[in-house]
């Protein structure tokens, strides 16, 4: 079923609000717009970067992806045709292998009363993934794929190192044998030499398996490294969407030129020509109207703050939302 | 493992010095043990605890006392032992087989007594009788019969017998004798003859003859063969006439007696040296009902009320000098005596046979700490179970859940603590008093009213740390890979929770059994016979008790002490050993 279709996952017009709670009754006096709008298709076997500030709403796409938090509206198709939140929590249950989350913070998403086999194994033995009787082999060889050894099998959490436990993670993910992957900033809270081992472990798994990632981060080195596609985010939204290679070659939108311009070239030579956004990254709970990025950017003109931006395609897979790339918009025609 | 396939092991891996391998692995459990027993406060408290169960349980088999068991002493006591009177009664005696008839003796008591004349007739059922006072304890009743009459002619006077009745000289010969002397009784042939005027110059003659005798004094024979002969008329009355006149002898049917006589009211009388019988105007009698007392007793004891004594030693059976003292109440007296009774022995001092003494029942107060300590221990043990399973189930659906069910249940969790603790368990411990709630039900009361109280502090800390817990990254990971529900609560949730649970629950154990001791010392908690340790302490409330009786509430606030240190340092132990920040 899973080979029939090309696009392991489609995302349509996705939004997640969390309503705001206020008062003696706890009276929705707003939401937080964490997703608006977000939409893109991910290639079987390929990696999509997910990139933006901190609170642009990463990691809640990630996490409504999997149902794990239930989207407000919009489409999130696996395999062509499944839709979680259509499936029964029993259907729901025997899907969950298929598709995975490895968290950022390595210390509390092991729970630290279960040996590590028992961790891994786990939930093979609850979907029945393997016979019985070959579980612990297949630990064992899952284990040793994630550069983890067979005695450590019966050791607890607390007896590893943030390196050894994000491969501890991964292990979890692949024992599943899933298609998909959510792995949510996975290398952030670990020092630059593990952070290296995990992103080549992660890259020999996916040829290995066949595996597709979302891989967020902040980190755009990494997600240069590891991407096939990338998308950048600005509360909530997705302003730009296109292949690693064209878009960190010809970044369209103002944030993402912004964005890349941090990146360090490690040529002490070279030039910086950075660009420097001014101000912080405003409430998404209070979103500016118009295109959100208006308040910060340097092309800003009156019918940013007026109308928000279709998304445009530039072709080559690239799309952009911004008025800049949109001749209809009237950007052009307006007085600098 | 062959020695080649190690070599080969070897070369495969090396081992460096910091390898994982060289570090035993050791299960969270292991380690907490580890972690605990290397901490030497809560070994201390842990060996307090054994101590106490061991204290508790096997103490209450091993005693060889029963928890409700009275003990009692043999001991002194001056106890009322017999009632003495003096006879103010005339006591009769007749002549004859025939006792003197009822009307005989009313009559007497009406007319004879407190006369001052000496000599009273009076008719009693169709009889003259004539009562000479000998003295005031003593009248002899006399009848007299006609034997004949007497004509007095001038000087001389004629006797005539009467019909079928025959008169001797000798008292024909009194009779005119007294005639002429103007006598109207004389004496003949150990007789007394009595002249009664008739018709003109005619006497009649009759013949005087004792049929009986009223007298206050009580004769009791020394030895029981000797009864009939100091019942008899004769005996009563040589001996009372003898003891009149201050004689020391006197003779019945030619057996001559000797009088030891202590005063008009008392004497006894002896027969060639021995006792036969005692004569005494005092009755004695003993005060417990089925206790004979001796004659020898009563002469004692009548002797001393005669002599206006205090107290008199009596020599019993057994050869042992009884102290005996006498109270006057009235007209009567009252004898009493050390004698050796059975007592609760209450409050006695630690010894031998009761290692910490006894306490106001009289109950070894050692055992009582036995069986004592298994109600503190059960109600403590109860009680937190009930309070943890109750708080758990509360806590664990308020955090598990939220939203709405969590806000109800932690309202209602405030509903319990706004009610105060003291005055409903007062109010609780009245009802069950008035209702005379059976000990053990009372029991059973307590400990579900105090974990109905007191769940709400383990429901917050569940729900706390499950919400906590829940947002966790292991929590979601679980939802994430799909694994069940009761799976997720049972196999992540809860061994996460167990550890503060099992600290708190241990440090709550310690606060509960104080409770408990200070509803019993309150007197609300455990009634007797069932003891608690706080119902022990709360016997000694009184500044006697808490002052001269120190094995009473010593030891009992001791163990109190003991048991609740040993729970907080033992969770102490268990909060560090849980704490994965302290270091091997």
């Amino acid at each position: 079923m899973s080979e029939m279709n090309e696009n392991v996952l489609e995302v349509r017009h996705l939004c997640k609000y969390f309503p705001i709670k206020a008062g003696l009754f706890s009276r929705v006096v707003g939401h937080v717009h964490a997703v608006e709008d977000v939409s893109f298709t991910l290639k079987r076997g390929t990696t999509m970067g997910l990139v933006g500030e901190s609170g642009c709403g990463k990691t809640t796409v990630g996490k409504t992806l999997l149902n794990l938090t239930p989207k407000t509206s919009g489409e999130v198709v696996f395999n062509g045709n499944i839709h979680l939140d259509q499936l029964s929590s029993r259907e729901l249950r025997a899907f969950r292998p298929k598709i995975q989350i490895i968290f950022q913070d390595p210390y509390s998403s092991l729970s630290p009363r279960l040996p590590v086999g028992e961790i891994i194994g786990e939930a093979v033995r609850e979907h029945h993934l393997v016979p019985d009787n070959e579980l612990d082999d297949y630990v064992t060889r899952i284990m040793k794929a994630c550069g983890l050894h067979e005695y450590q099998k019966d050791r607890y959490p607390h007896e590893f190192s943030g390196g050894q436990r994000q491969r501890i993670c991964i292990a979890r993910a692949i024992a599943l044998n899933p298609d998909f992957i959510v792995c949510d900033e996975p290398v952030s809270a670990l020092d630059v030499s593990i952070q290296a081992q995990i992103i080549n472990l992660l890259e020999d798994l996916q040829k290995e398996f066949n595996l597709t990632y979302l891989f967020i981060s902040h980190d755009l080195s990494v997600v240069q490294h590891i991407s096939d596609t990338v998308g950048v985010m600005y509360l909530g939204n997705m302003v730009e969407f296109a292949g690693k290679e064209e878009i960190f070659a010809n970044p369209l939108h103002p944030y993402t030129q912004a964005l890349f311009s941090a990146i360090p070239v490690p040529d002490p030579t070279a030039k910086m020509n950075r660009i420097i956004l001014e101000g912080t990254i405003p409430s998404p709970a209070n979103p500016p109207s118009g295109c959100k990025f208006h308040t910060r950017c340097r092309n800003c003109k009156a019918v940013c703050s007026q109308k928000a931006p279709r998304t445009m395609d530039m072709g080559n897979g690239h799309t952009v939302a911004c008025h800049i790339y949109d001749p209809e918009s009237g950007y052009e025609q307006e007085a600098d | 493992m062959s020695e080649n396939t190690t070599n080969i092991n070897k070369e495969e891996e090396q081992l460096s010095l910091d390898d994982g391998r060289r570090v035993k692995v050791l299960s969270p459990g292991m380690m907490v043990f580890k972690r605990f027993i290397r901490n030497k406060l809560a070994i201390v408290g842990i060996c307090t605890l054994f101590f106490m169960f061991a204290f508790s349980f096997l103490g209450g088999i091993i005693s060889p006392y029963r928890q409700d068991q009275v003990f009692y002493k043999v001991d002194k006591a001056n106890k009322e032992y017999a009632g003495a009177a003096v006879n103010t009664e005339y006591r009769f005696t007749s002549a004859t087989d025939k006792p003197l008839s009822t009307m005989t003796r009313a009559t007497f008591n009406s007319k004879v007594k407190n006369a001052a004349a000496s000599e009273v007739t009076f008719q009693a059922d169709g009889i003259t009788y004539l009562a000479s006072k000998v003295d005031d304890n003593f009248y002899v009743l006399t009848v007299g019969e006609e034997v004949g009459s007497v004509t007095v002619l001038g000087k001389i006077a004629d006797v005539k017998p009467a019909a079928g009745v025959e008169l001797s000289k000798a008292v024909t010969d009194a009779a005119v004798q007294a005639i002429n002397k103007n006598q109207t009784s004389f004496e003949a042939e150990d007789c007394v003859f009595t002249l009664t005027k008739g018709a003109a110059k005619s006497y009649v003659l009759h013949r005087m003859s004792p049929v009986g005798l009223a007298s206050m004094l009580n004769f009791a024979a020394y030895d029981a063969q000797n009864n009939d002969l100091v019942a008899s008329f004769e005996f009563r009355k040589e001996c009372e006439t003898a003891m009149h006149k201050g004689e020391s002898e006197f003779e019945v049917d030619g057996t001559v007696y000797t009088l030891e006589i202590e005063d008009e009211t008392n004497a006894d009388v002896l027969l060639n040296g021995d006792y036969v019988a005692n004569v005494s105007n005092v009755i004695v009698n003993s005060v417990n009902v089925g206790v004979f007392l001796p004659i020898e007793y009563k002469a004692a004891a009548a002797e001393a009320i005669a002599d206006k004594q205090t107290s008199f030693e009596y020599v019993n059976a057994d050869g042992v000098t009884e102290k005996h003292t006498i109270q006057m109440r009235g007209n009567t007296y009252i004898i009493s005596t050390e004698q050796e009774t059975y007592l609760i022995d209450m409050y006695s001092p630690p010894s031998a046979k009761h290692w910490l003494g006894t306490d106001d029942h009289g109950m070894d107060v050692l055992t009582r700490l036995m069986y004592g300590g298994r109600i503190s221990l059960l109600v403590g043990f109860v009680v937190m179970l009930l309070e943890n399973l109750i708080g758990i189930v509360i806590g664990g659906i308020s955090g598990y859940f939220g939203g709405w069910v969590d806000t109800l249940l932690m309202r209602f969790v405030d509903l319990f603590n706004s009610i105060p603790y003291y005055p409903m368990m007062i109010i609780a411990g009245a009802i069950m008093d008035s209702f005379e709630v059976d000990p053990y039900v009372r029991l059973y009361m307590m400990m579900a009213i105090m974990g109905i109280m007191g769940w709400t502090g383990v429901a917050r800390v569940v729900r706390g740390q499950i919400l906590s817990l829940r947002e966790q990254d292991f929590m979601v990971a679980t939802e994430a890979t799909g694994i069940a529900v009761s799976r997720r609560i049972f196999r992540h949730l809860v061994p996460n929770v167990m550890p503060l649970l099992i600290v708190q629950a241990t440090m709550g154990l310690g606060s509960i059994i104080l409770a408990e001791a200070t509803l019993s010392f309150l007197g609300l908690g455990i009634k007797y016979p069932l003891a608690s340790w706080g119902s022990i302490i709360n016997s000694s409330s009184n500044i006697y008790v808490m002052t001269n009786c120190w094995y009473l509430w010593i030891p009992a606030g001791l163990l109190i002490v003991l048991t609740v240190l040993g729970f907080n340092f033992v969770g102490d132990g268990l909060r560090d050993a849980f704490d994965p920040k302290m270091k091997r």
